[in-house]
């Protein structure tokens, strides 16, 4: 009973994940090339993703801070985050960084800054239900495989 | 995935810089049944030829450093490589025309789907 539940909780918290737009279909991809040969194929990517990621961001903040207005620079950097959100369906991520980059093409700075919190933000929650998603898959076991939440 | 190899896995390079991008197409390769090797960049890649590595398909990243997919394409296509099946890769829908140019088969757009394999 309790390992039905533990499925469903799974089934419903990455539902949400897809229902709010953090995740796309990108995202059943990786999941769809996760097979008994590599059980754990999606936490993986997930977890280089995020080691990539926070990188990434530290170093555009970074690049922020030490080259004011070097919009050229920030864009790339940008552009390489972006990459890594398409690659794993993080969509709200994916859609944060195109709106910093077009701000960048503006020349805005102030607005610049304020799109690299709003990423920042972005980050923070997607890590924690992404954590809290797979937290659960874990325990459910390896019954749980992957599938399109209905609806989609 | 067409194979030059009467009866053996098909042997496919995988040119990219960023890892998760690595990662993800080097399993979907592996499903397929590929003997796939990885480098980081063009310059890796040309050095394999070099060697006298043969591939039956390779997929370039566009954008890395020390060497570009599509230099790595040039630089590959005049050593006489001209049967393998090149396939450029990025997420910039400009990289068409830049892989196109230098001489690859196919353009893929990222993110690359197991479909499009």
């Amino acid at each position: 009973m309790e390992y039905s539940n533990l499925q469903r909780q799974a089934a419903s918290l990455k539902k949400s994940l897809f229902d709010q737009g953090y995740l796309d279909e990108q995202f059943c991809q990786i999941e769809y090339l996760q097979d008994e040969a590599s059980p754990n194929f999606t936490e993986e990517v997930v977890s280089l993703f995020f080691e990539n990621s926070t990188r990434l961001m530290t170093n555009i903040e970074q690049a922020m801070e030490k080259n004011p207005r070097d919009f050229s620079r920030w864009d790339v950097n940008m552009q390489q985050l972006k990459g890594s959100c398409s690659s794993i369906g993080a969509s709200r991520m994916k859609n944060e960084c195109t709106s910093f980059r077009n701000i960048c093409g503006d020349e805005n700075a102030e607005g610049c800054m304020r799109s690299f919190q709003n990423l920042k933000r972005e980050h923070g929650v997607l890590r924690q239900k992404l954590e809290s998603y797979f937290q659960v898959l874990r325990q459910a076991g390896p019954a749980v495989t992957a599938a399109r939440p209905r609806g989609m | 995935m067409a194979s030059r190899n009467q009866g053996s896995a098909p042997r496919a390079l995988v040119v990219e810089d960023i890892k998760i991008d690595c990662v993800i197409l080097m399993h979907m390769l592996h499903k397929l049944n590929c003997e796939a090797t990885a480098v980081e960049n063009g310059k890796e890649a040309v050095d394999l030829f070099i060697e006298g590595k043969t591939f039956d398909i390779i997929f370039l990243h566009k954008d890395m450093p020390i060497m570009s997919g599509p230099e790595a394409v040039v630089k590959i296509r005049a050593m006489g490589a001209t049967a393998v099946k090149i396939v450029g890769v990025s997420a910039d829908f400009g990289g068409r025309e830049a892989f196109m140019q230098a001489g690859a088969d196919v353009f893929v757009p990222k993110p690359v789907k197991p479909e499009t394999l």
